[in-house]
């Protein structure tokens, strides 16, 4: 790939990250929740959009940014008073914000109307500042942006955007003044790094600490080699050279621990946080001795270089009046300190201790520091990825591509199946099951099982992907609707496999649009009804019995249920006299064709129905219930597996068939008794279980195997609950045991059967389905001769 | 052996290692020591990964070729060396005494 587009794509991925955290604090300043340093998080993560998109010169993300930008600052050191007009001022602005990176991504612009007026709105914030001083084309601003060139050859995709000014020092483009500006809004940190012998022999690498290190920020290293002999005095195993890096982060002590946490036993390390630079020099009566003096303007040498190349980068030079005197751009690049690496570590933490900032001394500084360079951008490339040692890898994220990790997870996949045909060859083989090899099995079974379990978790996310576009959705919806909506969410970070967030974000948006459209009712009406006038929309995300549950509560009317009724009878889809419960009217809404709305609104009525929602939530293995009360709102509660990869299944024989149910849809599996089997209308049966009736359905029969049902008594009974709470009783030959099954599309491979979710390969190489078990239970329930009603049998 | 060697009159190179870990310093140290006195073109082109240790033996033979006043070139950099290299601080690696470059 174009080095520069990859540099412009990991932009772009840390602007997703960005935006989210702004959207997250814009949230919570609307809501009266947000404290300082939420306002100042919100205020940095558009400041370092608006800095990438100077470096790539975006001019309409970078015009727009800045205007939203300076809205924050007045926020944040407390001009502007933070109001709920100006909070939600911000949101609609930040919709506007994330379209503009959107477009720069793109392609394509936002449209220009509502970008102007979102525009305008944050100049009206502001006041009456002339434009052409807000766009820095006044000259004296400190975010006189210039487009650059960069000029990078032939290399490979670097890391995050933050680190552009280290490429750029290298390329030697020119560095904008924001990149500095972003600089001072981090806190600056020393790093002694003392790697010891032990540290190499454990094949630790001072490289991958370096790297990870920069990962947390901007780094300048600077290397000590004092102690290193000459080549015929050197022991090659032995650890000379050491480290003093200087990080810029807002990250804490902890976190940069953590990065040296398997070494911190082999390597000597001091950690100092260093105080913001001087801003004029003061007055040498400090109590320092010169030497002390000399250490200390040696500690803040990188800082004024950082300066340094703002100024030589183009920045202007007001833009930087603390900066240290021009002369330092003439000192030789790098006389190596001459104090051991120890002495010249104690007398910084000497003179940082002390209360008054160094007397820097610019036109004769101490030692300044040896060669002076940013650590590469940390994003690594595949092959540093797989280089990595453990010990460094342990405490850091990477970015892999994800066809990468679908390939694991197919191998992965294959791995549980040829395993299973392994286990069965043996059991076949007439082998004792307590011979070595059957033992063996086991062991590769269990670490097999681990395998996928931690290879899954690779591919596992936080919903929160896709919750974060929910707020922007609520808020568009309120607007074109007219109501006033809060969106509570909770639970982003359940994890889920990607595969399935992917598939969850239509079900979602549609879900929250008909909650907003269709379940709050508007201001008016919520102050008839005696509740606040905005209304409230729950989403949540959890982890219930080995499934991910999302659940969107809404405060609104609830459901109209004579009214549901009413359209259900008059579309043909239930009789005038059928006696229904209150769920089962509810889910009626789940009906294919039915639509309570009697106009068409540009936001639900698109033509999608719930009934589409329920089949892409089914066609993900999962299920949907609805619960509702009049007057005090409706509860959708979906359910689904974590992976669409695997599944624990209890394999089963029907009509000479094995197929697979779910075990998380499982309750019992009993033997029926002939006396507790019953039949409605003398041919669908039920069967008493404990104190309840439920339908008991031939399998073989119910996908066609076979036409007649078998005999109950001679088969197994599997209970079986659908997410609605719907009961029935699956009828088969027999139950050959629980297997983990590595689960095959049927509609990728085949077609879309009904009453099958899926197809496995078994372990002796024959195709087994899965059972769908809600559509079973539901297609059993909805046969109008099929109804009995758990009451009414029971009694 | 981590690297071989290439002779043209007094001049030698010598290929270094893909990977220049814990087994490879030792070996680098002794064949670098082998060449002392002798201008010495370093192929830096096959590098995936450089540490501490091999970079140490680098640096240290920098400073006896620059001692003894003849020349130490890096030739054709990995892009993996010369990204590690800067994550090391940048440490010169060249010893170009006057006279010995063209």
């Amino acid at each position: 790939m174009d080095p520069f587009e990859s540099i412009k794509q990991t932009f772009f991925q840390e602007c997703d990250e960005l935006l989210t955290d702004a959207e997250q604090g814009l949230l919570a300043m609307e809501s009266g929740e947000a404290d300082d340093e939420t306002i100042n998080a919100v205020f940095r993560a558009v400041h370092s959009v608006k800095g990438g998109a100077g470096a790539f010169g975006l001019e309409d993300l970078i015009r727009f940014a800045h205007v939203f930008e300076t809205v924050m600052d007045e926020i944040r050191s407390g001009k502007m008073e933070l109001t709920d007009e100006v909070a939600k001022t911000l949101l609609r602005a930040f919709d506007v914000l994330a379209d503009h990176v959107a477009a720069a991504r793109d392609g394509g612009k936002v449209e220009e109307g509502r970008s102007q007026g979102a525009y305008s709105e944050l100049r009206g914030l502001i006041g009456g500042e002339d434009e052409e001083d807000d766009l820095g084309g006044g000259g004296d601003e400190d975010f006189g942006f210039v487009p650059l060139t960069l000029s990078i050859e032939g290399e490979e995709a670097p890391g995050g955007f933050i680190d552009l000014d280290a490429q750029n020092a290298e390329a030697g483009v020119e560095i904008p003044a924001t990149d500095q500006a972003s600089r001072d809004e981090l806190a600056s940190w020393t790093v002694e790094f003392s790697p010891k012998s032990e540290m190499y022999a454990k094949a630790n690498e001072a490289g991958l600490v370096l790297r990870e290190l920069a990962r947390l920020g901007e780094t300048r290293v600077t290397l000590i080699d004092d102690t290193l002999p000459p080549l015929d005095q050197l022991s090659a195993e032995q650890a000379y050279v050491s480290w003093r890096i200087q990080l810029f982060t807002d990250s804490d002590e902890a976190s940069i621990r953590e990065v040296f946490e398997f070494v911190e036993d082999d390597c000597n390390l001091i950690i100092s946080r260093d105080r913001a630079e001087p801003s004029v020099a003061e007055p040498a009566d400090d109590g320092l001795s010169d030497d002390d003096r000399a250490a200390a303007a040696s500690a803040n040498a990188d800082l004024d270089i950082a300066a340094l190349l703002a100024r030589v980068g183009g920045g202007d030079a007001d833009a930087e009046p603390e900066a240290t005197p021009e002369s330092v751009a003439e000192l030789p690049p790098a006389a190596p300190p001459e104090a051991p690496a120890e002495d010249v570590a104690a007398l910084i933490a000497r003179a940082q201790s002390v209360a008054a900032p160094p007397a820097a001394k610019p036109a004769t500084p101490a030692p300044t520091p040896a060669p002076v360079a940013a650590a590469p951008a940390a994003a690594a490339a595949p092959a540093a990825v797989a280089n990595a040692a453990p010990a460094a890898a342990a405490s850091v994220t990477i970015r892999v591509d994800l066809d990468r990790v679908d390939r694991l997870i197919n191998a992965v996949g294959e791995l549980v199946i040829q395993q299973a045909m392994l286990s069965q060859r043996v059991l076949e083989s007439g082998l004792a099951r307590s011979s070595n090899v059957a033992l063996g099995l086991e062991d590769l079974e269990l670490l097999t099982r681990e395998i996928q379990d931690s290879v899954m978790a690779i591919r596992a996310q936080p919903v929160k992907s896709v919750f974060q576009r929910m707020p922007r959705l609520a808020r568009e919806v309120a607007d074109m609707t007219g109501k006033r909506v809060k969106l509570v969410m909770e639970g982003e970070g359940t994890e889920v496999d990607k595969t399935v967030i992917e598939r969850l974000a239509d079900p979602i948006t549609h879900m929250l649009r008909n909650a907003i459209d269709h379940g709050l009712e508007d201001p008016e009406g919520r102050a008839a009804a005696g509740k606040p006038a905005e209304g409230l929309v729950r989403l949540r995300a959890l982890h219930r019995g080995g499934r991910i549950v999302i659940e969107l509560q809404d405060d609104g009317r609830g459901i109209n249920r004579p009214r549901v009724r009413g359209i259900a009878v008059e579309r043909g889809l239930i009789t005038e006299d059928q006696v229904l419960s209150d769920e089962e009217i509810d889910n009626l809404i789940f009906l294919p064709g039915f639509s309570t709305a009697e106009v068409i609104s540009d936001i639900s009525g698109r033509g999608v129905g719930m009934d589409v929602v329920r089949r892409s939530i089914q066609g993900l293995g999962g299920r949907i219930s609805i619960s509702s009360e009049p007057g005090k709102g409706s509860k959708f509660t979906m359910s689904l597996p974590l992976t669409l990869a695997v599944l624990d299944g209890m394999v089963v024989t029907a009509a000479e068939q094995t197929l697979v149910a779910p075990l998380s849809a499982i309750v019992e599996s009993l033997t029926p008794r002939t006396e507790d089997v019953h039949y409605i209308g003398g041919k669908d049966a039920v069967i008493r279980i404990r104190d309840i009736f439920v339908p008991l359905i031939d399998v073989g029969v119910a996908l066609g195997f076979r036409e007649t049902a078998i005999d109950p008594a001679s088969g197994v009974a599997v209970l079986v609950e659908s997410e609605g709470g719907g009961k029935a009783a699956l009828l088969v030959e027999a139950i050959q045991g629980q297997r983990q099954v590595v689960i095959k599309s049927l509609e990728a491979n085949y077609q879309q059967i009904d009453g099958v979710a899926a197809a496995t390969i078994l372990g002796d190489g024959r195709v087994a389905l899965i059972l769908d078990v809600d559509a079973l239970v539901t297609t059993q329930r909805r046969k109008p001769a099929a109804r009995p009603s758990e009451k009414r049998m029971a009694s | 052996m981590s690297t071989d060697t290439a002779t043209t009159a007094d001049r030698a190179t010598v290929s270094l290692a893909p990977v220049l870990d814990l087994q490879a310093a030792e070996p680098l140290r002794a064949e670098l020591m082998a060449l002392r006195g002798r201008p010495l073109d370093l192929d830096a082109s096959q590098v995936t990964r450089m540490g501490g240790l091999c970079l140490q033996v680098l640096m240290s033979a920098r400073k006896i070729w620059s001692e003894d006043g003849v020349c130490l070139t890096v030739d054709q950099p990995s892009l993996a060396f010369s990204e590690q290299l800067a994550a090391f601080g940048g440490p010169e690696l060249q010893s170009e005494p006057e006279g010995e470059l063209s």
